[in-house]
């Protein structure tokens, strides 16, 4: 078996400073190998969603290493970041972030369009909404669409540069049962294809879907 | 708390720079728009000022006396062409006014009045100019003497505008001393009345015409044509200039009430959450417009007085250049006050209708969060810069604001760079007078010929030129110039009406003498010519003359010659296509002869009588350059606020952005392309605006005697374009640093 796709070591990260500091990451390390869903629990302000953050290299690490792909996440500069994030990365977020003036196939191509891919990314963005069966709304504004509908466009835009590495933090959270399945096995989806997937969820759903369910407490990572 | 507090400040910030704004366009346009009025109850500057050549006081006086309508008058004799000496200035030509007890006229805003012999009160433009101060003393010559007088006063009066742009002192004396400088007797030759009934003006001055038997050389000069004389020399600057102000006001007055709506946007989930929680629409509403209010007062007032600072020095240079005076502390305080409140009021307002608004939607779709979530419009715009102009027209009614402050301000720069010019085009380029030679050449006829030989030289014709009156009202001096054959060949202004003149009985006259004189074409001109014969000649056309405010008549010079034998001819010589100037005159010069250059008022004459210096252009040109820099950075500030206000409301979306891979340049297109959008509607609504309304109306109101080619061309064009430009990269530049300088997490996570 070659290297995981995610290596992160020893990660720290605090917020506040002097005695009011709180290290919400100590010492947590991580792996994640290509094809695999890993799904990371913990109670609110456990600091998943900033572990989330720096793996995505939306965040700096205090201390700590995080390779991503072989790329060293904490050594790199604010430009190299953006390209890793660009083109490694798709983020789903639990408020799915949508742009509410871009129609929901503009929002699927913004990321391809960011890395000048834009022409050529368009085929595969249709094909990735026919696949999420969202044909017929890709027209629409996204203040039009249902929780479930932003929700899987979130997914297609994170998607479109064929990233290998997905983050989602609460996929579900805004959704009902019904579409936070359907989101969920899409994720999965991404994960049997290939890529490897992180989400951050307390959905039990989530988890039973997922290859390893991570319990991040006190700063750590259990099993 | 921290981040609330710096917040604040920013707030606070940007409160104080539109507040400057506020208050620095305020005081110019008060200042400015009220100086003339303002000096003149001041200075109790007179409803009438009658000049005639000297008379004893006695019959002036009792002439005066019989007239109804007047209530008070005072009577000086005027000693022009005395030399003035203090320190180690000196200047020729000034003007001495010899002063009666009584009513003066004129504002002693220094030391006091003439009170005797041997003292003089100095105008303010002179005692600026040569740093003169109380006590010293002022030495002035005439041809009848020299008198050493002791400077006690400083005195405004808003007929004129101040030394050094009128290049004539004047200085106020003892009526004895001003009699002494030049030997005259004691008569006077000024009389300054004041009316009781302002509307009968004109009835008061047709009875003082026809009491005016044996008063030779007469004229009457009314407040109102004081005020006139100023506006032509000035009027322009300052209507451009208050132009400039209400541009900037509108553009701070929008930014403001924008930038306090932004902040309730913000903070659209805590409204959604106090409406969770049972506060009406309208505590809501009422308690953000206080603690906006509450914000805005100290920051307001600190602006306010900031813009007070910076513009107080450039509009009290700019009004003693005009002889007017300041407002008075008690007005500036009321106005500056009244600012204060209005820009408190605006922004406690701005903050109130959109909090009351927010606090009436449905409480959950508040608690959603503070990103804008309006229904954009669908624009089929691409790329980033497409995704930006979206982001700019989800704010129809700022985007329109803002398209109109852009627009109006470039419509002002373009005037203003037209203006300027236009009036560098006076002041250097022959053609603007509608000149069509080169050089003039100080010798007889007898030495065309040889000119013509002259290498270059395409051909040569005399010059003929005299001053002359109107015969039948005595009054309106005017110019006659005369060219053998085709006239137009060497002076071409435009025809208004008519046609060009053909024959030696024929004269085309300019608009300013036409309207003086009410002639039209087929009318008759008479002149009356120093030798003390008359002229007359048939009008066949009115020309839109420049020069001597359009006071002249074109001849052709026999029946002038016929009048005047010893008149003399300068040469006018025109210069073949491509030929070397310099060289023309070198060779000139070579055979003795000093020629000079045909440029425009720099060389010529006035543009608008007393007032029409050549300096006095530059220094206009000057100023407006100056006001259209100060423009461009409105349109900058404009931009840059919009830009600011965008970038706030929409931190997440930016965020999100930057999340899924844009780097700081793509974001910079995002930005860039919210300001392009606005710039590329606003560049051609402004120059429509100039060049359909501004240009026009701006022309017609300065000069009635010419049409000013108004109307931007392509350099002020391009200019404003490129300032745009500029503008549009520089404000997303701006907003960019801005944007990204922030932590992509932070904005993620104000949810």
């Amino acid at each position: 078996m070659g290297s995981p796709l995610v290596r992160a070591r020893g990660l720290v990260k605090a917020y506040g400073e002097g005695r009011a500091a709180v290290r919400v990451l100590d010492g947590a390390d991580l792996d994640v190998d290509r094809g695999e869903l890993v799904a990371i629990v913990g109670r609110s302000g456990s600091g998943k969603s900033t572990l989330l953050h720096l793996l995505g290299g939306l965040d700096r690490v205090d201390a700590g290493t995080i390779e991503l792909a072989g790329a060293p996440l904490h050594e790199l500069d604010e430009r190299g970041l953006t390209t890793v994030r660009r083109r490694d990365v798709g983020f789903v977020f639990q408020a799915f972030h949508l742009l509410p003036e871009l129609s929901g196939l503009e929002n699927v191509l913004l990321p391809a369009q960011l890395a000048r891919d834009g022409l050529e990314a368009a085929p595969r963005a249709r094909e990735l909404l026919r696949r999420l069966g969202l044909t017929d709304v890709a027209s629409r504004l996204p203040s039009t669409l249902s929780g479930g509908e932003q929700q899987r466009l979130a997914i297609a835009r994170a998607l479109v540069n064929d990233p290998a590495l997905v983050l989602a933090d609460e996929p579900t959270g805004n959704l009902d049962e019904e579409s936070g399945i359907a989101v969920l096995e899409l994720l999965r989806l991404a994960a049997d294809t290939g890529r490897a997937v992180v989400l951050v969820t307390h959905d039990r759903a989530a988890t039973a879907l997922a290859d390893r369910v991570l319990r991040l407490r006190a700063g750590r990572l259990l099993q | 708390m921290r981040h609330d507090r710096l917040r604040a400040l920013l707030t606070a910030g940007g409160i104080v720079a539109a507040a400057a704004m506020i208050g620095a366009a305020a005081m110019l346009v008060f200042a400015l728009a009220t100086g003339f009025d303002r000096s003149a109850v001041r200075a109790d500057l007179p409803d009438v000022s009658a000049r005639f050549a000297e008379q004893p006081l006695s019959l002036v006086a009792s002439r005066v006396r019989a007239l109804a309508n007047v209530r008070k008058t005072a009577y000086r004799f005027e000693a022009n062409g005395i030399g003035v000496q203090a320190n180690s200035d000196s200047a020729s030509g000034g003007v001495v006014e010899g002063v009666l007890p009584g009513e003066r006229g004129y504002a002693i805003v220094d030391g006091r009045d003439v009170a005797r012999r041997g003292e003089v009160v100095v105008e303010r433009g002179l005692v600026h100019s040569w740093h003169l101060q109380l006590g010293d003393v002022v030495t002035l010559s005439g041809g009848g003497g020299t008198l050493d007088e002791k400077l006690v006063g400083v005195a405004v009066a808003p007929d004129s505008v101040a030394y050094p742009l009128q290049r004539t002192p004047r200085l106020y004396t003892w009526i004895d001393d001003a009699r002494r400088l030049v030997g005259a007797g004691p008569d006077v030759d000024v009389a300054l009345i004041w009316v009781n009934d302002r509307s009968q003006l004109d009835v008061t001055l047709a009875q003082a015409r026809a009491a005016s038997y044996g008063v030779s050389g007469l004229r009457f000069v009314t407040r109102e044509g004081f005020h006139q004389l100023i506006g032509r020399a000035a009027g322009i600057v300052i209507a451009l200039l208050v132009a400039f102000s209400l541009v900037a006001l509108a553009a701070a007055g929008v930014m403001l009430a924008a930038s306090a709506a932004a902040e309730v946007q913000r903070r659209g989930e805590a409204i959604g959450i106090l409406r969770a929680l049972g506060a009406t629409p309208a505590q809501i509403a009422n308690g953000y417009a206080l603690e906006t209010a509450a914000l805005t007062a100290p920051a307001a007032a600190l602006g306010i007085f900031a813009g007070l600072l910076a513009v107080v020095g450039p509009t009290r240079r700019l009004l003693n250049v005009l002889n007017e005076l300041m407002p008075g502390t008690g007005d500036t305080f009321l106005l500056l006050a009244g600012c204060w409140a209005a820009s408190v009021v605006l922004v406690a307002s701005a903050t109130w209708f959109p909090a009351w608004r927010a606090a009436r939607r449905p409480t959950v779709q508040a608690l959603r969060g503070s990103d804008v979530v309006l229904t954009p419009r669908r624009v089929p715009l691409p790329g980033l810069a497409g995704f930006g102009a979206r982001l700019a027209l989800a704010r129809p009614f700022r985007a329109t604001a803002l398209i109109a402050v852009l627009s109006a301000s470039a419509a002002v720069v373009l005037l203003i760079l037209t203006i300027a010019t236009v009036l560098h085009g006076l002041e250097h380029d022959a053609r603007t007078l509608g000149t069509q030679y080169q050089l003039t050449v100080p010798a007889g006829e007898t030495s065309i010929a040889r000119v013509r030989a002259i290498r270059g030289v395409a051909d040569a014709a005399p010059r003929y030129e005299t001053n002359a009156a109107d015969s039948f009202e005595l009054g309106e001096s005017f110019q006659l110039i005369a060219f053998p054959g085709d006239l137009a060949r060497y002076e071409a202004p435009p025809l208004a009406s008519g046609r060009r003149v053909r024959s030696s009985g024929e004269g085309d006259v300019g608009l300013g003498l036409a309207q003086a004189l009410d002639l039209h074409v087929g009318g008759a001109l008479a002149a009356q010519l120093p030798s003390g014969r008359e002229v007359r000649f048939r009008v066949v056309g009115i020309v839109e003359a420049l020069r001597n405010q359009g006071l002249l008549a074109y001849v052709q010079p026999k029946r002038l010659l016929a009048a005047m034998p010893d008149l003399t001819a300068d040469i006018a010589v025109k210069l073949g296509p491509g030929a070397d100037l310099d060289r023309v005159r070198d060779v000139l010069l070579s055979r003795g002869v000093y020629s000079q250059r045909t440029g425009g008022i720099a060389q010529d004459y006035g543009v608008s009588g007393t007032f029409g210096r050549t300096s006095f252009l530059r220094v206009l040109a000057a100023l407006l350059r100056s006001v259209a820099f100060l423009d461009g950075l409105v349109c900058l500030y404009a931009l840059a606020q919009m830009l600011a206000l965008i970038a706030r409301e929409r931190r997440r979306a930016v965020a999100v952005v930057r999340a899924i891979g844009a780097s700081r340049a793509q974001i910079l297109a995002v930005f860039a392309g919210s300001a392009l959008l606005v710039a590329a509607i606003a560049a051609p609504a402004g120059i429509a605006l100039e060049r359909f309304v501004l240009g026009p109306e701006v022309a017609r109101l300065a000069v009635s005697y010419v049409t000013l080619p108004l109307r931007s061309g392509l350099e002020p064009v391009t200019t404003v374009l490129a300032g745009l430009a500029v503008a549009v990269v520089t404000s997303a530049g701006l907003a960019t640093r801005a944007a990204t300088a922030e932590p992509i997490v932070v904005a993620l996570r104000e949810e």
